[in-house]
């Protein structure tokens, strides 16, 4: 914790601990940002104090889909475009947006909030493994896309997923291979391995 | 400064990631000569990094590094074994990471211990080649040679009696078997029967390849991986945290045998 200096009033020292907290502020970082609010404008500060107490009372998980919004049920689930029978499952809410870049899925997310990761004690338990159950329970959704992170972790998850998943929902995984700019002569073996099983035919 | 070089090769199995910042990890790494180290891979979150996938846990890799003021920085790292079988199967998963998270427990860094290295890898190999979930056991009881807590299975461990060949109650505090007698006194445990007894005794001398042959019912099996898990519990004065996850995946498959066939489309 950074060490309150003596003389220091009060509510700087507090500012100074409450900017500590957050990851990657160190104590002089903290008295850094803690002074540059000191002098910023009055407005400018309270837009900061008003973001800060928005985003914890506003901001709430959807109850369907378990993704951050501000209404709930959120928009990707209230969106009656979209294709109910398919579910893309993904670790962290950022990923969806990183989903909705690409463009070309249509269907409906589901957020997991983390993965397995046993080393470091988050079970299933930690994940929202419940909810996306309770949505295969209606009869809907036909198939439930695994986009976990092709890591130890993610693939641990997505395999567990896949034997929590009642018979007659398909249960399938993102295409692992190549990234583009990817080096063939840095890419390790089982990348490699699944890029050449997963060969696709080239239309002339 | 010291005189060691600037940059050194290694070999060793990643045995756990933790993410630094913006694209960096900090890997912990078991190597045969330098024992247990961390070291930062930077960049290694990026889509185009050279090391990402070869850095993965429970990979075996050659290494170089870099030495850092505090931690090492990897510059190269180049796939031995990714250990696909392993990896694509949610058992086995769980059970290579509960023996990487022991070594993880029961090593202090930059101590090297090339017969645990070793052990090791002739585990991750043989649960590679489809060996029973037994093999762990194994592990286990080598893990504990080698670190320094071996078994007393062949006396007494509170009074160096001989043990009558009959169940013996095995007791973490006293580091082994202990007789009737000392049963009271011994701070408690669990109660061996013989066929476990010699099981043990078994995983301290014999070959890998034997120990995965033996035939373990359900029944031994829970006794011996309840038995082992509370002295190594013990050991490391805190609990192994894959330990759960490892009940809860084979629970999850003894559902899917028993109950629900999972039907094939």
């Amino acid at each position: 914790m950074a060490e309150p200096t003596a003389g220091t009033p009060e509510p700087i020292s507090r500012l100074i601990e409450a900017f500590h907290r957050l990851p990657g502020i160190g104590p002089k970082s903290a008295q850094r940002l803690a002074y540059h609010v000191l002098r910023a404008p009055e407005q400018e500060a309270e837009a900061l104090a008003n973001a800060l107490r928005d985003v914890k009372q506003r901001i709430k998980f959807c109850s369907r889909c378990c993704n951050i919004t501000e209404s709930d049920p959120c928009s990707y689930c209230l969106d009656v475009k979209r294709d109910g029978s398919v579910i893309c499952v993904v670790e962290q809410a950022l990923d969806i947006l990183a989903l909705e870049r690409a463009g070309g899925f249509r269907g409906r997310y589901h957020v997991l909030h983390g993965v397995l990761n046993p080393m470091d004690g988050i079970g299933p338990e930690h994940l929202r493994l419940r909810e996306l159950l309770q949505r295969l329970q209606s009869g809907e959704v036909q198939e439930i896309i695994m986009a976990t992170n092709p890591s130890l972790e993610g693939e641990a998850t997505a395999m567990y997923v896949s034997r929590l998943v009642p018979p007659g929902v398909r249960v399938t995984r993102l295409a692992r291979g190549l990234p583009s700019g990817a080096d063939l002569e840095y890419t390790d073996d089982l990348t490699l391995a699944r890029a050449l099983e997963g060969r696709q035919a080239i239309e002339p | 400064m010291s005189d060691r070089p600037r940059v050194y090769k290694t070999e060793g199995l990643v045995l756990r990631r933790r993410n630094l910042g913006e694209a960096d990890s900090i890997f912990t790494v078991f190597s045969d000569r330098e024992g247990k180290f961390d070291a930062i891979a930077r960049g290694v979150r990026k889509a185009r990094s050279r090391m990402r996938g070869h850095l993965e846990p429970l990979t075996r890799s050659h290494l170089m590094l870099a030495r850092g003021r505090t931690l090492d920085v990897f510059t190269q790292a180049e796939t031995i074994n990714a250990y696909r079988n392993i990896r694509e199967d949610l058992e086995r998963t769980a059970l290579a990471l509960y023996c990487a998270e022991l070594v993880d427990r029961f090593t202090i860094e930059h101590a090297e211990n090339p017969g645990l290295y070793d052990l090791l890898l002739s585990v991750l190999d043989a649960l590679e080649a489809g060996a029973p979930p037994h093999i762990v056991r194994y592990f286990e009881m080598q893990l504990l040679s080698l670190t320094g807590y071996q078994l007393q299975l062949d006396v007494c461990a509170s009074c160096e009696a001989r043990l009558p060949e009959a169940e013996a109650l095995l007791a973490p505090s006293a580091g082994g078997l202990v007789c009737a007698n000392c049963r009271a006194a011994s701070g408690g445990g669990r109660i061996l029967n013989v066929r476990a007894i010699k099981v043990l005794r078994f995983a301290r001398g014999a070959e890998i390849e034997a120990f995965a042959s033996l035939r373990v019912d359900d029944d031994l099996a829970h006794m011996l991986r309840g038995a082992l898990s509370d002295v190594l519990h013990h050991i490391a004065e805190a609990e192994v945290r894959s330990d759960r996850y490892v009940d809860e995946v084979a629970r999850l498959s003894r559902v899917q045998t028993t109950e629900a066939p999972p039907t094939v489309q």
